[in-house]
This record gives structure tokens, sequence and C-alpha cells, in this order.
């Protein structure tokens, strides 16, 4: 029988005994990249003198190699975390501090999937585009 | 921070063994535990019916009040299509019908759909988690009462003839010039509802995260509970943009001030943006509770745990935020730059790989499974046939070029019914069906149920795909009539006998809802064999939710937990009793559930209903431009809602620790992050910080759209006054901090003191923020009436901060706030970080941005 006061879960699992926020990470990132694309775009559109879009076009790329490059590694680690190669176990239904652990990372490593995906998409146009007009 | 009396903490074993569930309960213990539960809960009779506050009812009277707008506004629409039948009738003239399809399209959104979800999680999201009610049920009661009060007033508008009619989004130049009262009515008394809707986002976060069962961890909860929280969030981040968009409105409509007038600066798009920055995840707001409720019946029909649990929290996570960068999508053909409209359709096709997710988990779900096709079920197929189609018009929709042609046009009313149907009306139905065995103890017919259905799906389908040509042939929306050389009578005309079909259908549901089933007998707990909670309620009916609460360990507990009903009835969990005649329920832990301590809810009040008469008179005087009654009416609001939580909220506790049942003993009082309190203070601070920077972003949005913000030459705020008040509001938050800190110390004149001398520094920053702007004209230009929005909605938010001074100051002084009881002032500094912020940023905008910007 073991006490609730005791706190072997908190040192087995430690990274995401404080909160759920870790996996929002990467659709905050996101969410950021979409913010900043959005408004730098109207800023140039509305302000911009002449080679502004083109500094735009070379900042949002930028941006988004950033925003790549950090929602890949924040995929990398809830991988890592999650580890399926381990033991195989996809559901972590189980009330346990190991599921809840790697269903944590599991999902934290889909929403970088999807947030991954949602910011080459909303890069496409700048790409694509290329003009105010 | 050091305290000198610290709280105690949860002790005893956990979690509870076999051997220890195993051990019987005496009959005797269970007879005093039912009775004084009973007790405890007992459910007010006659008059005093509606002071009750439990979540049973409240959410009862929260679902039927919403159904009877929806049938409201469904009865406009079938007006709208009598109307619409043959060309040129004059069943409706054009004033009527434009404030038809208004009060339509508003009354659908913000009087059912959104409050639909609200009454559902309220009535059912205890039950999923063996709670014995909400953690603020007097905020539901008070939320569901301005509800009831705010809705009846919009619609009631239409009796007189004085309804909105600019459309349910309410553009302006359209909307604020309109010389009547439609446009107040809608903004003030929508905002009225849209601050119980947040009110009930606060409170549904705050139960998935804190009131879940013993070993409820985050990974076993039900998917419903997840969506809840996905939503909750969302409603805090959608709602308040409009909330600040309304009141720039009602500042231009009241007194003036040219926010959306170009002739002075302002600019019509500014109130597109916030509208749709509201309007877009609403409509995700809308749709994710219900495909969670799809959720709960996918399993119970397939009769097996749902595939890829992991695949669904990521598709309503990863849908709520992107639904976010969908906004402009509504905006294609106001000439906003190319790029920019390139970003919005690239996410607005990015959103359906998640929606896509979780329609294939369900599938998945059902292929593996053994499907029964129950009537729940029948209505989930017709709902995933519906919004699948619906689906597939949205993705040509997220195209630009597609967008214009059909822009404004029938297609997009086909649209948007497909979406909302499929989405959000058959998924509701199902529920209906699947969880009335719960709240009423009966089961509906089946014959009944099978009409409905097929009337209704074929009715809807008659009515609305046509639409799709009608559109297509370039028949624009809201429009009275039309000629009959347009070619248009024959598709309207069949929408119109589809359109009573759907009406049939509803008929037949409704009356199969309401009719009294005496005859029917007792029925079986848990009729669909589910695996989930709810379903482990009493029959007959008790008011106390859950007779104890369960420790959970699995995802589906009357599937995997074979004892868990027999040892709940038995009392053999926690919370079996209730020795004092007070409701409780238990608080756990965010991630692992592990109990943290025993909570008092209210019970019930008239308080509430009061203070929701009072905040409605405060909304609804100001429509006739009638100011002092408001004024009042907000006071009292003030008072009632000071009193309810003076005399029922954070009292220090009669005995610190309570027997929670298995040898656990539980905290009867909780102080900062650990009570439900300061995350209720938390999240409704993030959705008032929300709403704080919409109003700022529309400063930076006029310097972006417009040449002439500011105007050349034009006067500044003082920026010595701008600087006291901003020192004076950085002092003010510094000795509430201190206040806080001297107080858990246990120097108590200290904290006193510093209680003293805080709200003189917020009023000083109030008086300060004033005397910046008050030289400048809010009505000459955009730019002085910005300044002046940000200056008092400062100053409202450091007078609710002066407020909260005041009550810990009389709470110190009364002996309801001591060293080691200090939860009010917790909260009240947590308000107070957030009000910082606010006053530093204020004094940015109003003092360095006009140097930076020109």
């Amino acid at each position: 029988m073991s006490d609730i006061r005791d706190r072997e879960d908190a040192h087995e699992f430690r990274t995401e005994a404080l909160s759920l926020w870790r996996i929002t990470f990467a659709p905050l990132i996101w969410a950021l990249h979409f913010v900043a694309s959005y408004g730098a775009t109207a800023l140039v559109c509305a302000k911009g003198e002449a080679g502004a879009v083109e500094a735009l076009l070379l900042g949002v790329i930028l941006g988004t190699l950033v925003a790549l490059a950090l929602i890949l590694w924040l995929g990398v680690q809830a991988w890592r975390q999650w580890d399926p190669r381990r033991d195989h176990e996809w559901e972590n239904d189980k009330g346990t501090s190991e599921d809840r652990h790697q269903f944590l990372s599991h999902a934290g490593f889909l929403l970088a999937m999807i947030s991954f995906i949602g910011v080459v998409y909303v890069a496409l146009p700048v790409l694509l585009i290329g003009s105010c007009a | 921070m050091t305290r000198v009396h610290p709280l105690p903490t949860a002790e005893g074993p956990y979690p509870p063994t076999e051997e220890m569930l195993n051990a019987p309960v005496f009959e005797a213990e269970q007879e005093r535990g039912a009775k004084e539960l009973r007790a405890a809960w007992k459910t007010p009779e006659g008059w005093r019916y509606v002071t009750a506050v439990n979540n049973s009812e409240v959410g009862k009277w929260y679902s039927l009040t919403a159904l009877a707008f929806m049938l409201i506004a469904g009865l406009l629409a079938l007006a709208m299509r009598v109307q619409l039948a043959f060309p040129g009738m004059t069943f409706l003239d054009a004033d009527r019908f434009n404030q038809f399809f208004t009060m339509h399209g508003s009354a659908m959104m913000f009087l059912f759909a959104v409050p639909m979800f609200e009454a559902i999680s309220i009535l059912i999201l205890p039950a999923f988690l063996g709670a014995r009610d909400m953690p603020f049920p007097r905020l539901s009661a008070y939320g569901y009462w301005c509800f009831l009060i705010g809705g009846i007033f919009v619609l009631g508008s239409l009796l007189f003839d004085a309804g909105p009619k600019a459309g349910w989004f309410m553009y302006p130049p359209l909307a604020t010039k309109d010389e009547g009262i439609g446009p107040d009515i809608w903004l003030l008394g929508l905002s009225f509802i849209e601050v119980a809707s947040i009110a009930a986002a606060v409170e549904l976060i705050v139960g998935a995260l804190k009131c879940r069962p013993p070993g409820m961890r985050v990974n076993i909860m039900p998917l419903y509970a997840w969506y809840v929280l996905v939503v909750g969030g969302m409603i805090l981040f959608a709602f308040p943009p409009l909330i600040a968009g309304d009141f720039l409105f009602e500042l231009e409509r009241s007194f003036d001030w040219p926010f959306f007038d170009p002739t002075r600066g302002g600019d019509p798009i500014l109130w597109q943006h916030l509208f749709w920055i509201f309007g877009h995840p609403e409509v995700y707001i809308v749709f994710l509770p219900s495909i969670a409720i799809a959720a709960m019946i996918v399993p119970t029909v397939a009769q097996r745990p749902i595939v890829g649990y992991s695949w669904i929290v990521l598709s309503a996570v990863g849908t709520g935020f992107l639904s976010f960068g969908l906004w402009v999508h509504h905006m294609f053909t106001t000439g906003l730059p190319q790029i920019s409209l390139g970003f919005f359709s690239a996410a607005s096709e990015a959103v359906v790989i998640p929606t896509g997710i979780q329609i294939f988990a369900f599938v998945a779900t059902l292929m593996v499974g053994r499907v029964k096709l129950t009537l729940p079920m029948l209505w989930i197929a017709g709902a995933l046939a519906i919004f699948v189609a619906g689906g597939l018009t949205g993705v040509m929709l997220a195209i630009v070029p597609f967008n214009w042609q059909v822009h404004d046009t029938y297609f997009i009313v086909a649209h948007l019914h497909y979406t909302l149907f499929g989405g959000m009306v058959f998924p509701v139905i199902a529920g209906v069906y699947y969880f009335y065995p719960f709240f009423t103890k009966k089961l509906m017919s089946e014959k009944l149920g099978l009409w409905a259905f097929w009337l209704i799906f074929s009715g809807f389908n008659i009515t609305f795909l046509p639409m799709h040509l009608t559109g297509l042939m370039g028949m624009p929306r809201r429009v009275f009539t039309y000629p009959e050389s347009s070619g248009w009578g024959w598709l309207n005309l069949i929408s119109t006998l589809g359109a009573f079909i759907v009406a049939a259908g509803f008929a037949v549901f409704v009356y199969d809802l309401l009719r009294p089933k005496k005859a029917q007998g007792e029925i079986a707990r848990n009729p669909w064999g589910a695996g989930t909670l709810e379903f482990s309620h009493d029959v007959p009916e008790e008011a106390w939710g859950a007779r104890s609460v369960p420790h959970i360990t699995s995802r589906y507990p009357l599937w995997d937990q074979p004892k868990l009903v027999e040892r709940m009835d038995a009392g053999r969990y926690y919370l079996p009793d209730a020795p004092d005649h007070q409701r409780e329920t238990i608080v756990t832990s965010v991630i692992d559930a592990k109990p943290v301590h025993v909570q008092r809810v209210t019970g019930p009040a008239w308080i509430t209903i009061l203070a929701a008469i009072f905040t409605g008179g405060a909304f609804i005087f100001p429509t006739f431009h009638i100011y002092t009654p408001a004024i009042i009416c907000g006071a009292f609001a003030i008072v009632c809602v000071m009193y309810w939580l003076w005399t029922s909220t954070a009292r220090p506790p009669k005995e610190e620790m309570r027997e929670a049942g298995l040898g656990l003993r539980l905290p009867t009082y909780a102080s900062g992050p650990q009570s439900v309190g300061w995350w209720g203070m938390w999240i409704t601070m993030l959705g008032d910080a929300t709403a704080f920077a919409s109003v700022v972003f529309g400063f930076f949005f006029y310097w972006t759209a417009r040449a002439d913000f500011p105007p050349e030459g034009a006067a500044h705020p003082v920026g010595l006054w701008v600087a006291v008040a901003a020192l004076a509001g950085v002092a003010a938050w510094a000795l509430t901090v201190a206040a806080r800190e001297t107080n858990a110390r246990g120097q108590v004149t200290l904290a006193r003191l510093a209680l003293v001398l805080a709200p003189l520094a917020a009023g000083a920053a109030g008086v300060a923020a004033w005397a910046a702007v008050r030289d400048l004209d809010p009505t000459s230009h955009v730019y002085p009436a910005i300044l002046w929005a940000l200056m008092v909605w400062l100053v409202v938010h450091l007078a609710a901060g002066v407020l909260m001074q005041g009550y810990c100051l009389a709470g110190s002084i009364f002996g309801k706030l001591t060293p080691r009881y200090d939860a009010d002032l917790r909260n009240v500094t947590l308000y107070w970080h957030f009000m910082a912020v606010k006053a530093l940023v204020t004094a940015a905008v109003l003092g360095l941005a006009p140097g930076w910007l020109t």
C-alpha cells in the first residue's frame, strides 16, 4: 500500500508532470508563424516602399525555416519520449503513469506533425503568389 | 513564498488496493451516508424550485430554453421560405424579411448553438467525471438566467417590429447608420449572452481539469472532456474579440465615436476582422462538442473502445488551433492583399486534415466493432453524410477564385446549413436520444424516432441540396423576393417544400421528447451497454450525482472495472456521506487526478437570479439610451455578486481535514493554484486579456489601414499623466503582492495597510489615465476615439480591481481572510498581475506609440 504523499511518479516521469501545456507548443509555433506572416504582409503591403516585398518574402521564408526547425525539434523530443519501438504499445489506455507519459508524448508528436504541415501550407502562398496586388 | 501556517495536504493510502475495495460497507453505514447525501443535495420544492443550482436542474432548463429559441428561429426560417416559394410573393415585406433573416442567424448561433453546447455539457460533464456537480454551480445558474433574460429580450424585439435587420454579422456602416434600436438590441443583448457563455466556458474548463475522479489521468479521460477543454479554450479566445468589437460599436452608436466611420478616419473592415476572428472559430466551437457526442456514442454502438484515442485528441486540439487561422476566408472580397488571402486559403485547406482524421477514427471504430444500428447511431450516420458534403463545399469555398464567384449567393447558404446540420443539429439530436435515459430515466420512442429521422434527413436534403444550384445560378442571399424571369422559381419552391418536411420532422421529435412517459415503467440502468461513467447513474433518480466518487483506472470503467457500479452504490469509494449536510465534490490534480482536497460547492439561492436580473438591467437600459437606471442596476449586480461570494465561497472551514473514505484524509480548504477559484480567475483573465488585446489590435489596425492615423497635427495624450498612470498602476500591483506576502507571514496589520494604499494607487492610476486624454475630442477622429476607448477599458478594470482589494481588506478585518485561509487574496493578486500588464501596455500605446508611428 502506497501513501498519497509518495512522489515516485514525479521522479520517474518528471518531464510532463508539470502541465498539459507542452502538447500545445507545436501548434503555438504554428500560430505565431501565422500571425507574424500575416502581420508582416499587412504592414509591408500597406506601408512598404519599393523592394519591401522582396524583403518580406525572404523574411517569411526565413521565419518558416525557423518555425519548421523548432517544430521538428519538438517532434523528435516527443517521438523519443513516446518510443513506440520499445514496447509496441499504441493505445496507452491504462491508468498508469507510464501510459499517461506515453500518451502525452504521442499526442505531442501528432500535433507536431499537423503543425509542420500547417506551417508549410501557410508558407506556400508566399512562394507561389509573391505580390501584394 | 514563506507561509507561517502552511495548509495541510492530503494524507492516507492511495491508490486504493483491491483488498480495501473488497472490504464490505455495513448496511447502517450505507444508510447513514445515503440519508446525509439526500439531505445535502435535496432539490428545492414548490416555487423555490427556481432557486436550484444543481447541474442536473440548470442543465435541463438551459437545454430546453435553447431548444425553444431554436424552434422560434426555425419558425422564422419557415416564414422566409414561404415568402420565397414563388417570385413576387408579398407574405413578408422587405423590412420584416430583413428582421427575420437577421434574427434567424443570430438566434441560431447565439441563442441555440453555443448555449446548447454549454447546456449539454453542464448536464452531462459531471456525470462523465463521476463528479457531484460543477465546481461553481451558482455561476452556471447565473449564466442560465442571464441567457434566458437576454434571449427573451433579443427575440422579443421582433414583436415590436424593432428587431435588428443588418444580417447576423451586423456590418457597418449599414448597422451603425441604422436609425432604429435594432443594432443596439443586437449588440447589448448578445454581449450580455456572450458574457454568460464565457462564464460557462470557465466553469467547464475548470470542471474538466480539476473535478475528475481520482485516478482518471489525462490519457483515460472521456473524449468528451477533451473536447470540452478545447472548446472552452476556444471560447476564451474567440468571444473576447467580438466583445471588444461590440464595445467599440456601441460607443459609436451611443456617443458617435467614429471607429467604423471612414469620413473621420474609421474603418468598417476592423469590425469585419473582429467579428470573424470570433465568427470562424465559432463554427468549430459549435461543431467540436457535437462531434464529441459522436465520440461517446460510436464506441457504445460498436461495443469496443474508440480506435485512435490519441489521434482524436490530436484532431480536437489541432482543429482548435487551426480554426483561428481561417477568419479572412469570410472576407475574400474586401480587397486585402493577395498574399494575405493566400495564407487564409491555405489554412482553410489545412484544417480539413484534423477534421478528416476524427471522422476516419469513427469509421474505423465502427468497422472493427459489431455495430447495432440504434437510433442514436442512425442520427450519427446521417450527421456524417451531411457533414462530409458540407465539408467538401467548404474545401471549394476555401479556394479564392471560386469563393469570389459564389460570394453572397445561396451556395453559401447551402454550404453553411450542410456543415451546421451535419456538424451540430444531427449529432445533438443523436445525443438527445442517447442521453435521454440518463437525464429523464425514460427512453424515447423507436418508431417516432425513425419518423423524425427520415423526415428531417430527407427534408433537409430537399431544402438545401437545390440551393447549391440556386446559388450557382446567381440568386443572392438575403433578398426578400425575386423576379419570375430569373428562373429560380422552381428551385425555391422545392426548397420551401423541403423546409416544411423538416418542420414536420421536428414536430415529431419535440412531441416525443416532451410527451409524458409515465406508462413506460422503470428502464434499465445502462440501456445501451455503454462503458463510460454517466451510465452508472441511479434509477430511479437521486440528486447527488454519484453515490460515491469512484477510483477510475480505465477509459471505459463500466466495461473494464467489473465491480465498479456495485461499489459506488455501496458507498465503498470516496465521499460516501455528508456529515455536515453540505454539498461537496472532490478536487484532483490536473494531469494524474490525484485527490487534492474536498471542495464545498454552493447550494440553492435567490441571489443568482437577482444578480442576473440586475445584470440584465445594466445591459438592457442602454439599448434605449437610458443610462442612470443602467448604472444603478450595474451597481446592484455587483453588490449581489459580492454578497454571494462573501457568504458562500472560500470561508474558513470548521474542520481542516475530512475523512474522504478508503482511509484518505483530505483538506477542506485550498488556496492559490490548488483551488478551483484560482483556476477560474486565471482562465477568466486569459479571456479578458484577449479582449484587451483586440482593442489594442484596433489601434495598430488603424495605423496600417489608414494613412491619416494619427492625423497630421493631432493632439496627443499628455506624457506626464501617462507616466503617472503607469507608475501608479504598477504601485497598486506591487502593494497587492505585498499584502499577499505579509499576510502569509502573519503580519496582518502590514497587509491591511497595503490593502488600504493599493486602491488609492489604483484610483490615482485611473484619474491620471483620464487626465492624459481629457483634452482630446473622441468624436472628432478615430485617433482620439481609440485612445479614449483604451482609457475607458483601463479605468473599468482598475475599478474592478479596487473592489477586489476592498473585498480582501474587509475579509481580513471580519475574519473571512486570515494568514492561513487566504484564497481570496491570492485570486485577487492574480487579477492584479494581469492588471499591471494592462496598465503598462495602455501607457505604452498612449504615451509611446504616437512617437514611434509619426
